[in-house]
């Protein structure tokens, strides 16, 4: 499982937005909220991740709307919150090791 | 308006279309190197060409998260998609991370490879049909086929 990580900032923030059911266009809305309009994913490479992300199975299918147009909801699976919790744990050593940097000026 | 091009690097025909865009024609559709042309006020699109994987590519599943995320899909033809969005919502670029971007051009190495193969067998083909025949025609043919060949092999080249 480790050779999955570090994540790219992209995949990191598709698996955070879509903690909850989220489609195609909230994701994308989402990351660019929280990251205060920094990342704004493109459609092609959100498309992309969410087909790798589905096939390692770290996001599934939550819902279809067939009745009006096809609008796919995803969610985050157990395996992929434990990725992402991986991830946040290497995130805080980058930043803890930073630290020294500081004491050192 | 209709326009006949033969392009075989999408960023450069992406530009063209840009640039059609700004002169106030949207391309509404492409079909085998016909580009039709509609008005439009200068400037009013943003497009972007997209390749599907060759294999495990989904025409539909592709289109409908695209129009899902507020991008319009104008034309498809064969592996090749032809996507635009209005001006005024914002920057429209399909690939923004450098991963993806590899991905897609990896996806069009991948196709013009098919083509190059194809384009060989035909290259080939030509030739035995020339010495045979000793026919001028085959030798035209011959050299035209090689030309395409070459050209290919510069996109493949181009891509790695």
């Amino acid at each position: 499982m480790d050779n999955n990580l570090p994540l790219t900032e992209a995949i990191f923030y598709i698996l955070l937005a879509v903690r909850k059911p989220n489609h195609g266009y909230g994701i994308i809305q989402e990351v660019s909220e929280v990251t205060g309009g920094r990342l704004v994913l493109g459609p092609g490479t959100l498309y992309g991740a969410i087909n790798s992300l589905l096939s390692k199975r770290w996001i599934m299918l939550y819902s279809e709307d067939k009745t009006s147009r096809k609008k796919k909801e995803y969610l985050i699976t157990k395996d992929g919150k434990e990725i992402f919790f991986e991830e946040v744990k290497r995130l805080e050593e980058l930043v803890q090791n930073a630290k020294l940097m500081e004491e050192s000026v | 308006m209709k326009k006949f091009r033969l392009y075989y690097d999408k960023d450069v025909e992406q530009d063209w279309l840009q640039k059609m865009s700004l002169n106030g024609w949207a391309l509404e559709n492409f079909f085998l190197g016909v580009y039709t042309f509609v008005p439009c006020k200068p400037g009013e699109y943003i497009y972007q060409i997209d390749i599907l994987d060759n294999w495990g590519g989904d025409k539909e599943d592709f289109a409908a998260f695209m129009e899902d995320s507020g991008v319009e899909v104008v034309s498809q033809w064969y592996r090749w998609v032809y996507l635009r969005k209005k001006a005024d919502d914002g920057p429209f670029e399909m690939y923004t991370d450098i991963d993806s971007k590899i991905d897609q051009y990896s996806r069009i190495k991948n196709f013009f490879q098919v083509v190059l193969i194809i384009e060989v067998i035909c290259l080939f083909m030509e030739i035995v049909a020339a010495i045979k025949t000793g026919n001028p025609l085959f030798w035209l043919l011959t050299i035209i086929i090689g030309f395409i060949t070459l050209a290919i092999l510069r996109v493949v080249w181009g891509s790695q």
